[in-house]
C-alpha cells in the first residue's frame, strides 16, 4: 500500500478538506468580521482545488483500497460542482453582508459540503458513498437554517434536516440490504459479480430500491422532492442558489456512478425506478410551477423539472445517456447561477423581494438585467438556439436511441407545459407596466457572474465543443471499451 | 458555400439597423434592404441550376455526434419559399419605411425582421431537421418580438404571448416528432429521410411521429383548433401581418407539409388527419372572415382558411394535389401580401381599420382601391387572376378525391369553402372601396406616397401576369417545385386558364353567385350568425390556461402545504409503494432454508416485554417521564437479548449505556413540560397506523426473509484472529481498539464533539431569550421538600470506591474478558452521577475539581498517541502490540499497546458524561436562583 499514491490521487479532495480547517481555525481566531476575508480565501481554494483537478495526471485510478475512484467522469462533474460553488460563493458575499449575516462559518461550511460533494462523486464503495451524501448534508442542514433568528429560515433548515435523516436512513438501509446479499461493499467487485452473472436476489432489488429513493431525495426528485419549494423559499436566496446548483449535480453524479458502475449489468432491475422518477418530476416540475408566485419557490419546482430531464438520460443508460446527462447538468449550472444572480439582484429599496411581480418592466428600468433573465428564461424553456434546447436535444435523443419513446414524449410534452411559465416571466418583465426599480448598483462581481453566464448560454451554439467533448470523455468511463 | 451566404445574410443584416437608424430612417430602411436584396440576388443566381432539376448542397459539420449538421440544399420547394420570403421581405422593407411613425422605434423593427428572415429562409434550406427546428423556434421568437412591437397596446401584449405560447409549443412537440423521425429513417438529413418513405410508414413510430409533427405544422399554420393567435396577431404593425402572417411564417407550417409528403403521405391516417383538419379551418374561418368588421381580422380569418384549403390539398396524398397546393401557396402570397398592405394603407390613411366606419374609398384613393380590389378579385377567384387557376384546381381534385366512401363530400364542402370566400373578398371589396363617399372618416384619406403603393403594385402585377399568363410564368416554377414535393412524380399537367366545361367550372360559378348572394344578404345573414353562441378562442383559451392554474395551485395547496408531517407522510408512502411493488413484483421473498428455533420462555417474556413496552410508549408518549422509563425498560431487554446470545460484553456496554443516557435525560426532561401537546387529529393518527403498520410489515418479512437464509458470518475471522493478530480474547474489545481501532478513534472524536456541542447549546441556554425565559421558569408539579435524601447521599458514598474499584477492574481485564475502556468510562461516570444526583452539584464539584474538557481533550490524545506510537515500531497507524506483565497482587496479566488507547476511550467516555451533567447542573442551578429569587419576592408581599 503505498500511501503516497493515495495522497496524489485524491490530492484535490485532501487539499480542499484542509483549506476548509485552516479557514475555520483562522476565521475561529481571528472572530467576527472575518467573513470577507475568509470568503475570498475559499474561492481562491476552490480554485486552486479546481486547478489540482486539471492537473491530476491519474485517469482511471482508485485509491485507499479501491474506495475512492478517479475518472474523467468524476473530473468532469468535479470541475462543475467546484464551478458552481466558486460562482455561488462569490455571489453570496454582497448579501450576506447586505443581510446581516456575514459569519465566517458559512463560507468554511460550504466548503466542507463541497467536499462532501468531491467524495460523493468518487465513491468507489457504499461506505464511502455515505461518508461523502453524509458531509455534504450535514453542512447544508446547518447552511440552511443559517439564519436561526428568522423563522423561514430555521423552519427550512430543520425540515431539511428532518426529511434528509429520514432518506438517509433508508439510503443506509438500502446499502445494508446489498451488502447482506451481496456481501461486499465495493463497487468493482459488485459490478464483476454482476458481470459474471450474479444472482439478483428479491432482497437485493429492494436494497436497490431504497437506496434510489435516498439518492432521489439529494436530487430533490419526485416523489422525495417535498422539501425543496419550502427550503429554497426559506433559506437567504444566495444559499438557495448554492442549494440549486452544487449539490444537485453532485447528487446526479452519484446516482450515475452508482447505477453505472456497480449496478451497471442491472439495467433492467432500475431503469424502471428511473423511468418513473424522471417521468413524475418532470411533471410535477411543469405543473406545479405555473401557479406559483415566487420566483424562489418557481425556480425549486424548475429545478425538480430538470432534474427530471436530466434522469431521462440516466433512464437510457447508454454512453450516450451519460454524455447527455453531463451536457445537461453542464447547462443547468450556468442557467441557474444566471439565473440565481438576477435573482440576487432583486432588491426594491435596500430590501430584497422574490414575487414574479417584482419583475414587472423590468426591461424598461434595468434592460441589461432583463436581456440576461430572458435569455436564461428562453433557455430553460428548451427554446433553440439557446443553449437550453441542446440539453434536452440530447437526453431526448438518448432516449429515443435506447427505446424509450414514451419518456421521450412525455418530456417533449412537459417542456412545452413548462416553457408557459417560462414565458410568463419574459412577459412580465418585456410588456407590463414597470413597479418600483431595483436598487443600482448590483455590484461588479454580479455584472461579471451575470454577463459570463448570460454569453455562455446565449453563444453555446457556436462554439459548443468544450462541453461536449469533456463530457464525452466523461461519458466514456463507464464504457471502457466503447467506440 | 452561397446557400450558406443567403441563410446568414439577413443575420448579418439584422446587426445593422440599430446602428444604422442614427444616420437617418432612409438610410435604415436601405441598408437594411441592401442585405436582402443581395441574398435574392444570390438565390437568383441559383436559378438555372435549380430549373435543370439540380438539388445544391452546403454542408458544415457543427455538432455531428448527434447528427446536427449545419447542411443546407435548395430545391425547387426551397427555391420557391426562398423566392417568397426575400422578395416579399423586400418589399415590406420598403413599404414598411412608410409605414412605420417618427414615434416609433425603426431601428429595432428591422432587427426583428430580418431576425426573421434569416431564420426563415433557414428553415426553407435546411437540409437537417434538426437544424431545420432551431430555425423553426426563432421564427416563434422574432415573431412573438414583432407581435410586441407596439408594447404600449394591451391587445399586443396579449397577442405576442398567445402566438408564442402556441406555436413556440407546437414547436417543441415538433422536435419529439422530428426526433422520431430521425430515429426511424436512421438519419437526421432530410435527403435521406425523404428517401426512406416505406420505411417510415410501416414503422410502430409512424403514428406518434405524425401526430407531434403535424401538431407543430397546424400549430404554425393556425390550423384549427389552434388557429386561434393569428387574428390576435394582428395586433402587430401591418408590415408584419403582411410579412409574416400571410406571406411566410404561417406558410412554415404547410411547407413543412409539402417538404415531408414524400415521407409521410399516402397513409389513410395522412389523408384524414391533415384533410379533415384542412377542410373544417377552410370552411369555418371562411365563416368567420365574412362578419369581421376589422379590415386585418377579415384577411386574418381569410389566411386561416386558405391555410386550411392548402393543407387539405396536400391531404389528399395525388401528385396533382400537391401541385395545386403549391401553385397556391405562391398567388396566395401575392394576393394576400398585397391585401395586407392594402389594408395597412387604409388604416395608415383614414386612421381607422372598422369596415363599418369605411366606405368609398375608391374615389378619395383611387390607386389603393383599384390595387386592392384586383386583389380582393383574385382570392375571391375572379377569372383571368391567378386565384382563380389554383381555386380550379382545388375543385378538380375535390370532385376526383372520395372521402369516408362518399364522392359527394369533399366537392359540396370545397364549394362551400369557396362560396364562403367570396363572400368576404366582396365584403372586403364592396364596403371599404365602394359605396358613397363618406364625410365621417376619422381622418381624410388619400393616395398614400409612390413608395407605399409601389410594393401593392409589383404584387399585384405579379397576381395579374401569372392570372393571364400561367403557363408561361407560373408553370415551370411550379413544376419543379411540385417535384421537389412529389419527388419527381410531376403529373403532366399545364397551368392554364381554360380547361373547358369542367365540373370543376360549375362548382365556381355556383360559388360565386353564391358568394355575391351571400353577399347581398349581409344584414340577414349577419343575423342568422348572431342567433347561434359563437365561441371565442381567446376567452377559451385563457379560461383553459387560468383552470390549468387554478388547479396546479390547488394540486400544490394540497402537496406542498408546509406540513412536515404530510411531506413525511408522502415519503413514507412512495417508498412502502415502491418497496411492496418491488416485492411483490418478482418471485416473492419465502422463508429461506434455515429451519425456525423453537420457541423458549426467556425469548417469548423477553418479546413479551419489548412489545408491551414498546405499546405503551405508543400510548403514553405525552409523558414525558413514563416513556423515558418503557425506553429503559426496552434497553434493558435489549441488553438481556445481548447477554441471552452469549454476548456478555455487549450486555455491559449497553446496560451502562442506558443507565448514563436514562439519567442525562432525565436531568434534561426536567426543564421541559411533562407533557407534550396533543396535535395529531384521530385521522392522521389513523394515517399514521396504517402506515407504519405496512412499512413494519415489509420490514417483518424482509426480517423474516433475511434470517432464514444461511450467511456466511464474519465471526469466525475475528475469533480465529483476536488472539494472534490482537493479544486479546475478548474479540469485541479486540475489534475496538485494534482491528477497527480507526473507527473507535473517530468514534471517541465523535463523542468529545457531541459533548462540546452539548456544552455549546446549554451555554447559549444561559443567556439571551432562552435565558430569559430560564428566570421565569416555574417547575411544574410539587418540588421535592428534601433534595438531597439521607439514605441515597450515603448509599452512594459508600458505593463510590467499589464502583471506581469495579472500573478499574473491567478496564484492566478489558482485552481478554467482557470489559474495556468504553464500559469502565461509563461505569465511572455512572458513579459520579449517582454522587452529583444525591448531594448536589456544588457539593461534587468542591470535591472534584477536573476539567472536563481537558479530560476528552487528554483522551483523544492518548489515543492518538497510541496509534502514533505504531509508527517507530514501523508498523501502521493504530497497529497494537502487546506483552505479559505479571502485578503482585492482580497477577499475571497482558499489557498490550491497546491499552494505552484504551485508557483514551475512558478518559473521553467520563470526560463527554461530564461535561454533560456540568452544564446540565449549571442550568438548573441558574433556574433554581431564579425560582427561590422569585420565591422569595412573593413571600415577602404575602408578609
Amino acid at each position: 500500500m503505498n500511501i503516497g499514491n493515495d495522497i496524489l490521487t485524491a490530492l484535490p479532495e485532501i487539499f480542499l478538506a484542509c483549506s476548509a480547517i485552516a479557514l475555520l481555525m483562522l476565521g475561529v481566531f481571528r472572530g467576527e468580521g472575518s467573513s470577507r476575508l475568509i470568503m475570498t480565501l475559499s474561492v481562491t481554494a476552490l480554485i486552486v482545488t479546481l486547478g489540482l483537478l486539471l492537473m491530476g495526471p491519474t485517469r482511471n485510478t482508485s485509491a485507499f483500497n479501491d474506495l475512492f475512484a478517479n475518472d474523467g467522469f468524476g473530473d468532469f462533474m468535479k470541475m462543475l460542482v467546484l464551478i458552481g460553488a466558486a460562482l455561488t460563493m462569490v455571489m453570496a458575499q454582497r448579501y450576506i453582508e447586505r443581510e446581516q449575516m456575514a459569519r465566517f462559518e458559512l463560507p468554511v461550511l460550504l466548503l466542507f459540503s463541497t467536499v462532501g460533494m468531491l467524495m460523493m462523486i468518487s465513491a468507489n464503495d457504499l461506505i464511502a458513498l455515505y461518508m461523502g451524501v453524509e458531509l455534504q448534508s450535514l453542512a447544508l442542514y446547518v447552511v440552511a437554517a443559517i439564519r436561526r433568528d428568522t423563522l423561514r429560515s430555521s423552519e427550512a433548515g430543520l425540515k431539511y434536516f428532518v426529511l434528509g435523516s429520514l432518506s438517509s436512513g433508508m439510503l443506509l438501509y438500502g446499502l445494508s440490504m446489498i451488502y447482506g446479499f451481496t456481501g461486499t461493499t465495493n463497487f468493482t467487485t459488485l459490478a464483476e459479480i454482476f458481470a459474471n452473472g450474479g444472482e439478483v436476489s428479491l432482497g437485493l432489488t429492494v436494497g436497490l430500491v431504497f437506496l434510489s429513493a435516498g439518492l432521489a431525495f439529494k436530487i430533490s426528485a419526485v416523489p422525495f422532492h417535498m422539501w425543496t419549494p419550502d427550503v429554497y423559499e426559506g433559506a437567504p436566496t444566495a444559499i438557495t442558489a448554492f442549494f440549486a446548483v452544487a449539490p444537485k449535480i453532485a447528487g446526479l453524479a452519484l446516482f450515475v456512478r452508482v447505477l453505472m458502475g456497480p449496478f451497471g449489468e442491472l439495467v433492467d432491475q432500475w431503469q424502471q425506478i428511473i423511468v418513473f422518477i424522471a417521468v413524475a418530476s418532470m411533471l410535477v416540475g411543469a405543473l406545479a410551477a405555473i401557479a406559483q408566485n415566487n420566483i424562489k419557490r418557481l425556480m425549486a419546482y424548475s429545478s425538480i423539472g430538470n432534474m427530471g430531464y436530466a434522469l431521462v438520460g440516466l433512464a437510457a443508460g447508454t454512453q450516450e445517456g451519460i454524455r447527455a446527462v453531463g451536457v445537461y447538468m453542464a447547462i443547468y449550472l450556468f442557467m441557474n447561477v444566471g439565473t440565481f444572480a438576477v435573482i440576487l439582484c432583486m432588491r426594491v429599496n435596500d430590501r430584497m423581494v422574490e414575487r414574479i411581480d417584482d419583475l414587472k418592466g423590468l426591461s424598461r428600468t434595468n434592460p441589461l438585467i432583463a436581456l440576461a433573465l430572458a435569455i436564461f428564461m428562453f433557455s430553460m424553456a428548451g427554446i433553440p438556439p439557446l443553449a437550453g434546447f441542446f440539453g434536452k436535444l440530447y437526453v431526448f435523443l438518448a432516449a429515443v436511441e435506447s427505446g424509450l419513446y414514451i419518456l421521450a414524449v412525455i418530456g417533449v410534452l412537459t417542456s412545452v407545459i413548462s416553457a408557459f411559465y417560462y414565458l410568463r416571466i419574459i412577459k412580465v418583465m418585456y410588456f407590463d407596466e414597470p413597479s418600483e426599480a431595483f436598487d443600482q448598483p448590483i455590484g461588479r462581481e454580479m455584472a461579471v457572474v451575470l454577463t459570463a453566464t448570460s454569453v455562455i448560454v446565449l453563444l453555446f451554439f457556436i462554439m459548443p465543443s468544450p462541453i461536449l467533448e469533456s463530457a464525452s470523455a466523461a461519458a466514456e468511463a463507464f464504457f471502457p471499451a466503447g467506440p | 458555400m452561397n446557400l450558406a451566404l443567403i441563410v446568414l445574410l439577413p443575420f448579418i443584416g439584422a446587426l445593422f439597423p440599430a446602428f444604422l437608424i442614427r444616420s437617418g430612417r432612409n438610410a435604415c430602411a436601405y441598408g437594411t434592404g441592401v442585405f436582402t436584396l443581395v441574398a435574392f440576388i444570390l438565390l437568383l443566381v441559383q436559378a438555372p441550376a435549380v430549373f435543370s432539376g439540380q438539388v445544391i448542397q452546403a454542408r458544415f459539420e457543427w455538432l455531428p455526434q448527434l447528427g446536427l449538421n449545419v447542411n443546407f440544399f435548395l430545391d425547387g420547394l426551397g427555391f420557391l419559399f426562398a423566392l417568397l420570403i426575400l422578395g416579399i421581405g423586400l418589399l415590406i422593407i420598403l413599404y414598411a419605411r412608410f409605414y412605420l411613425s417618427h414615434n416609433d422605434p425603426m431601428g429595432r423593427f428591422y432587427v426583428y425582421l430580418m431576425l426573421f428572415q434569416g431564420a426563415m429562409v433557414g428553415i426553407v434550406l435546411s437540409d437537417n431537421i434538426l437544424l431545420l427546428l432551431i430555425f423553426w423556434e426563432l421564427t416563434s421568437l422574432s415573431s412573438f418580438l414583432l407581435i410586441g412591437y407596439w408594447r404600449h397596446l394591451p391587445e399586443a401584449r396579449q397577442g405576442a404571448r398567445m402566438a408564442l405560447a402556441v406555436t413556440g409549443g407546437g414547436g417543441l412537440a415538433l422536435i419529439g416528432g422530428m426526433i422520431l423521425l430521425g430515429q426511424i429513417a436512421g438519419s437526421y438529413d432530410l435527403s435521406e429521410i425523404l428517401q426512406a418513405g416505406d420505411q417510415i410508414r410501416s414503422s410502430s413510430l409512424y403514428i406518434p411521429a405524425l401526430l407531434l409533427i403535424l401538431t407543430g405544422a397546424f400549430a404554425k399554420s393556425a390550423q384549427f383548433p389552434l388557429h386561434f393567435w393569428l387574428p390576435h396577431a394582428m395586433a402587430a404593425p401591418t408590415p408584419v401581418s403582411a410579412y409574416l402572417h400571410s406571406a411566410t411564417m404561417v406558410k412554415a407550417g404547410v411547407f413543412l407539409l409539402a417538404r415531408v409528403w414524400p415521407a409521410l403521405s399516402g397513409t389513410p391516417e395522412w389523408f384524414y388527419i391533415v384533410t379533415s383538419f384542412g377542410l373544417v379551418t377552410m370552411i369555418i374561418s371562411a365563416w368567420i372572415a365574412i362578419f369581421k368588421d376589422d379590415l386585418k381580422g377579415l384577411l386574418a380569418f381569410s389566411t386561416v382558411s386558405h391555410l386550411g384549403l392548402i393543407t387539405m390539398l396536400f391531404g389528399f396524398g395525388t401528385p396533382l394535389a400537391a401541385m395545386a397546393g403549391v401553385f397556391h401557396i405562391l398567388n396566395h402570397a401575392t394576393f394576400k401580401a398585397a391585401l395586407f398592405m392594402s389594408a395597412g394603407i387604409v388604416d395608415h390613411e383614414a386612421h381607422t381599420r372598422d369596415i363599418r366606419r369605411l366606405g368609398g374609398l375608391l374615389f378619395l384613393m383611387p390607386i389603393t382601391a383599384t390595387l386592392a380590389l384586383v386583389a380582393a378579385a383574385s382570392m375571391a377567384g375572379i377569372p383571368l387572376l391567378n386565384g382563380f387557376i389554383s381555386k380550379e384546381m382545388m375543385l378538380e381534385e375535390a370532385v376526383h378525391t372520395t372521402y369516408l366512401g362518399q364522392d359527394w363530400i369533399l366537392p359540396v364542402f370545397a364549394t362551400l369553402g369557396a362560396l364562403f370566400s367570396v363572400a368576404y373578398a366582396a365584403r372586403f371589396a364592396f364596403h371599404t372601396f365602394l359605396g358613397p363617399v363618406r364625410d365621417d372618416y376619422p381622418h381624410k384619406p388619400h393616395d398614400p406616397p409612390f413608395g407605399m403603393w409601389l410594393p401593392v403594385f409589383i404584387l399585384v402585377s405579379l397576381v395579374v401576369l401569372i392570372g393571364l399568363l400561367p403557363g408561361l410564368i407560373a408553370e415551370p416554377l411550379v413544376k419543379i417545385t411540385t417535384d421537389a414535393v412529389t419527388g419527381g412524380n410531376t403529373p403532366d399537367y399545364h397551368l392554364s386558364i381554360w380547361h373547358g366545361f369542367t365540373p370543376a367550372l360549375f362548382m365556381s360559378m355556383i360559388a360565386l353567385a353564391g358568394g355575391l348572394t351571400l353577399m347581398a344578404l349581409y344584414l340577414p345573414a349577419k343575423s342568422f350568425r348572431e342567433r347561434f353562441p359563437r365561441p371565442e378562442a381567446k376567452v377559451i383559451f385563457e379560461a383553459i390556461i387560468e383552470a390549468i392554474a387554478k388547479v396546479s395551485g390547488q394540486i400544490t395547496a394540497l402537496a406542498h402545504n408546509g406540513s412536515l408531517q404530510r411531506y413525511l407522510a408522502v415519503m413514507v408512502s412512495a417508498i412502502i409503494a415502491v418497496g411492496f411493488a418491488g416485492y411483490l413484483g418478482s418471485t416473492p421473498l419465502g422463508a429461506g432454508e434455515r429451519a425456525m428455533v423453537p420457541v423458549n420462555w426467556p425469548g417469548l417474556v423477553a418479546w413479551v416485554l419489548l412489545v408491551a413496552a414498546l405499546g405503551a410508549t405508543l400510548m403514553y408518549h405525552h409523558h414525558r417521564l413514563f416513556s423515558l422509563i418503557l425506553i429503559g425498560v426496552v434497553g434493558m431487554v435489549v441488553s438481556l437479548t445481548f447477554f441471552y446470545f452469549s454476548a456478555p460484553d455487549l450486555a455491559l456496554t449497553q446496560i451502562s449505556v442506558e443507565v448514563v443516557t436514562v439519567v442525562l435525560m432525565l436531568l434534561a426532561l426536567n426543564f421541559l413540560p411533562k407533557e407534550t401537546p396533543r396535535e395529531s387529529s384521530s385521522l392522521r393518527k389513523l394515517r399514521d397506523l396504517v402506515l407504519s403498520g405496512l412499512a413494519g410489515l415489509g420490514v417483518a418479512g424482509l426480517v423474516y426473509a433475511v434470517t432464514t437464509r444461511g450467511f456466511e458470518s464474519i465471526s469466525d475471522y475475528h475469533l480465529a484472529e483476536s488472539k494472534p493478530g490482537g493479544g486479546g480474547t475478548n474479540v469485541v474489545n479486540v475489534i475496538l481498539v485494534d482491528f477497527r481501532g480507526f473507527d473507535t478513534f473517530g468514534e471517541i472524536i465523535v463523542l468529545g464533539i457531541a459533548a462540546l456541542a452539548i456544552y455549546a447549546l446549554l451555554d447559549s441556554a444561559l443567556h439571551g431569550a432562552a435565558q430569559r425565559r430560564l428566570s421565569k421558569w416555574v417547575p411544574e408539579g410539587v418540588r421535592a421538600m428534601d433534595p438531597h435524601p439521607f439514605i441515597l447521599v450515603i448509599a452512594t458514598r459508600v458505593l463510590l470506591p467499589l464502583a471506581l474499584m469495579v472500573g478499574v477492574y473491567i478496564f484492566l481485564r478489558g482485552h481478554n474478558q467482557p470489559g474495556g475502556g468504553f464500559i469502565a468510562g461509563l461505569v465511572v461516570s455512572i458513579a459520579l452521577l449517582m454522587q452529583y444526583m444525591a448531594s448536589g452539584f456544588s457539593w461534587a464539584q468542591h470535591r472534584l475539581k477536573l476539567d472536563y474538557h481537558g479530560l476528552i481533550g487528554a483522551g483523544v490524545l492518548a489515543a492518538g498517541l497510541t496509534g502514533v506510537g505504531a509508527w517507530f515500531a514501523g508498523r501502521p497507524f493504530l497497529t497494537s502490540d502487546y506483552t505479559y506483565v505479571h502485578l503482585p497482587v492482580i497477577g499475571e496479566f497482558e499489557l498490550a499497546t491497546a491499552l494505552g488507547f484504551d485508557v483514551g476511550v475512558f478518559l473521553t467516555v467520563v470526560g463527554a458524561v461530564m461535561v454533560a451533567l456540568a452544564n446540565l447542573s449549571r442550568v438548573g442551578r441558574r433556574a433554581d436562583a431564579a425560582y427561590e429569587a422569585q420565591e422569595q419576592a412573593t413571600d415577602g408581599k404575602e408578609a
